[in-house]
């Protein structure tokens, strides 16, 4: 009885709210046009406040792709080489990668990679010890357990050259990616992301010292927003929009960094809210170009200096055309 | 295998890779997105040196898990036939640590045991103990009951009847876990290799993805394959030559 009563009674409702759901829906179509263009953007890494995926994330919650009339579907890469490979074979249009990691993929083998936005204006990263360690200079690693990952980076040789340091006099070894086998004492320089590891081991407590490649000199550039030739040869117009749209959040995010944190966090809930504040201070003050370009510029000079630099360390197959590699047509005043 | 087998079977490889060639040639598939046999079989050439070594490396540190691990397994399950009103807490602890995502506690590994194999060894020791344990304990578990009646009527002891009734019931057990989990310590060493280490072919495989170098990350894995494939007919040889 009772439930034939609710079953009537929910009946009408439920054609009611089916009703004010259409109208709702139509009057938003009507406020907000639907975006005409479509762009898939995957993060190379996971979801955090690298400053490239804030400049997407901030476009994307201020509605600056909309203004654009640009849809943006946001994907994050597990790490690894994926996001070049989806980016290559057409499923993603813009990603992100670092500049050195483009150049080499680029001469090996032979991926047709293009920085349509270079956002990190130096290396991401660096080597730290403990300052408890008594290391001052590079000079001080001789005889010291340098860490590397993966494989020893070209920056690495080239600053123990700055240094004049043997890399003979050091024993290289391939660390993990937790940096507890610096403060365990496993090793005695640890390489680190700048904008991650020391804040990490800081919060911890640790005491470190941290050295830079560009503190000697050596040319290193960061993250871009990369893309292919093809893409830029069939969605010029929409490259256009997504570069207008994240320099614009970026740029936002420069003086707004308190609401970008709250953004990274929509896409990060899980993440440390003052670890991620950290990354993009850290990040914001390695992506301001020199002598007052907007983010995201870049040089056929740096990227030429950069490939100098691998190819002098032999980190690259063979020279590219430096001139391929990137391009200022989406960037303002172009 | 009669001959006339060997060479229908050997025909069909050879057309599938044929087709595999053909189909990314005739495609233009980049090398980058999926490499043909001759590019992959080019691969080995090149990098001869390295898939060696690297396979002497992941195959010492898979054999020295797999031994440990079955070990522990085997022992495990000796225990648990003795002491059945611990089983709830150890299989507890045991599928504890066999739910462990392998990828959060072999850095922790790392820091306790070092760079070396160690690590690796004790991962692919994690990963392959459980099948064992499992398996002997429902042999131990499966020996004939009629015959288990007649030794009791004997007054036979406990571990009179596990040496001369539950020992060898588990046998068929204990050998298809070792079949499932020789190809299956393999892969724990490499996922620790994976996650940081010098040599071995997880190391070369992870710079070979990291590098978009497929054919080589392919070649890897046909070497692992291979040695997989060798470990369970190690196997299946030591299980024929028990039984005849």
């Amino acid at each position: 009885m009772f439930r034939a009563w609710v079953q009537n009674m929910m009946r009408p409702l439920g054609a009611l709210w089916l009703a004010v759901s259409v109208v709702l829906l139509a009057g938003c179509q009507v406020l907000a046009p639907a975006p005409q263009l479509q762009l898939t953007f995957m993060a190379g890494y996971k979801p955090q406040a690298n400053l490239p995926f804030v400049g997407v994330y901030v476009a994307q919650e201020r509605g600056l792709f909309q203004k654009e009339g640009l849809s943006v579907d946001i994907q994050h890469s597990g790490g690894g080489a994926d996001n070049l490979q989806l980016l290559v074979a057409g499923k993603v249009q813009v990603t992100t990668v670092d500049a050195a990691v483009l150049l080499q993929r680029r001469a090996d083998p032979g991926l047709p990679l293009v920085s349509i936005a270079l956002i990190g204006q130096t290396g991401q990263q660096a080597y730290v010890a403990m300052q408890a360690s008594g290391m001052r200079t590079p000079a001080d690693w001789a005889g010291a357990k340098v860490g590397y990952k993966g494989a020893p980076p070209p920056d690495l040789y080239a600053i123990l050259d700055a240094a004049g340091v043997d890399p003979l006099q050091l024993e290289l070894v391939s660390v993990g990616f937790d940096p507890h086998v610096l403060t365990t004492g496993m090793v005695d320089v640890y390489p680190v992301f700048k904008s991650n590891e020391p804040d990490i081991l800081a919060r911890e407590g640790h005491v470190l010292t941290a050295w830079q490649a560009a503190d000697f000199g050596v040319p290193s550039l960061g993250l871009t927003y990369a893309t292919t030739a093809d893409q830029i040869a069939n969605k010029p117009v929409e490259l256009a929009a997504f570069t207008r749209a994240t320099l614009a959040g970026i740029e936002y995010a420069s003086t707004h960094v308190d609401e970008a944190v709250d953004v990274v966090m929509k896409y990060a809930p899980e993440a440390d809210r003052a670890h991620m504040r950290y990354m993009l201070e850290t990040e914001l003050a390695a992506g301001r170009p020199a002598g007052g370009a907007g983010f995201g510029a870049q040089t056929a000079a740096q990227w030429a200096a950069l490939q100098a630099m691998l190819l002098k360390y032999k980190a690259l197959a063979n020279a590219v055309q430096v001139d391929q590699v990137f391009t200022t047509q989406f960037l303002a005043g172009k | 295998m009669k001959w006339s087998t060997a060479w229908l079977n050997g025909g069909v490889v050879l057309c599938v890779l044929a087709s595999w060639e053909w189909w990314v040639r005739s495609l233009d598939v980049p090398v980058y997105l999926l490499p043909g046999p001759l590019a992959i079989a080019t691969a080995f050439g090149m990098h001869s040196r390295g898939l060696i070594v690297g396979a002497l490396v992941t195959t010492g540190e898979a054999l020295s898990g797999l031994v440990l691990g079955s070990l522990f397994g085997l022992l495990l399950a000796m225990f648990l036939n003795f002491w059945e009103r611990l089983e709830p807490a150890v299989m507890g602890v045991a599928l504890f640590a066999k739910s462990t995502p392998l990828i959060a506690i072999a850095p922790i590994l790392t820091i306790w045991l070092g760079f070396g194999p160690a690590p690796k060894i004790v991962i692919t020791a994690l990963i392959t103990f459980f099948p064992v344990l499992v398996n002997s304990l429902t042999g131990l578990r499966a020996a004939d009951p009629a015959v288990h009646a007649v030794m009791q009527s004997w007054h036979a002891s406990r571990w009179e009847v596990f040496v001369h009734l539950r020992w060898r019931a588990q046998y068929p057990y204990l050998l298809a876990a070792l079949k499932s989990v020789a190809p299956l310590s393999l892969v724990g060493a490499v996922v620790a290799e994976w996650l940081g280490a010098s040599s071995g072919l997880g190391q070369l495989m992870w710079l070979a993805y990291n590098n978009l170098n497929l054919p080589l990350l392919f070649a890897a894995a046909v070497v692992l394959s291979l040695i997989g494939s060798l470990l369970y007919q190690v196997v299946v040889v030591f299980e024929r030559r028990l039984y005849i």
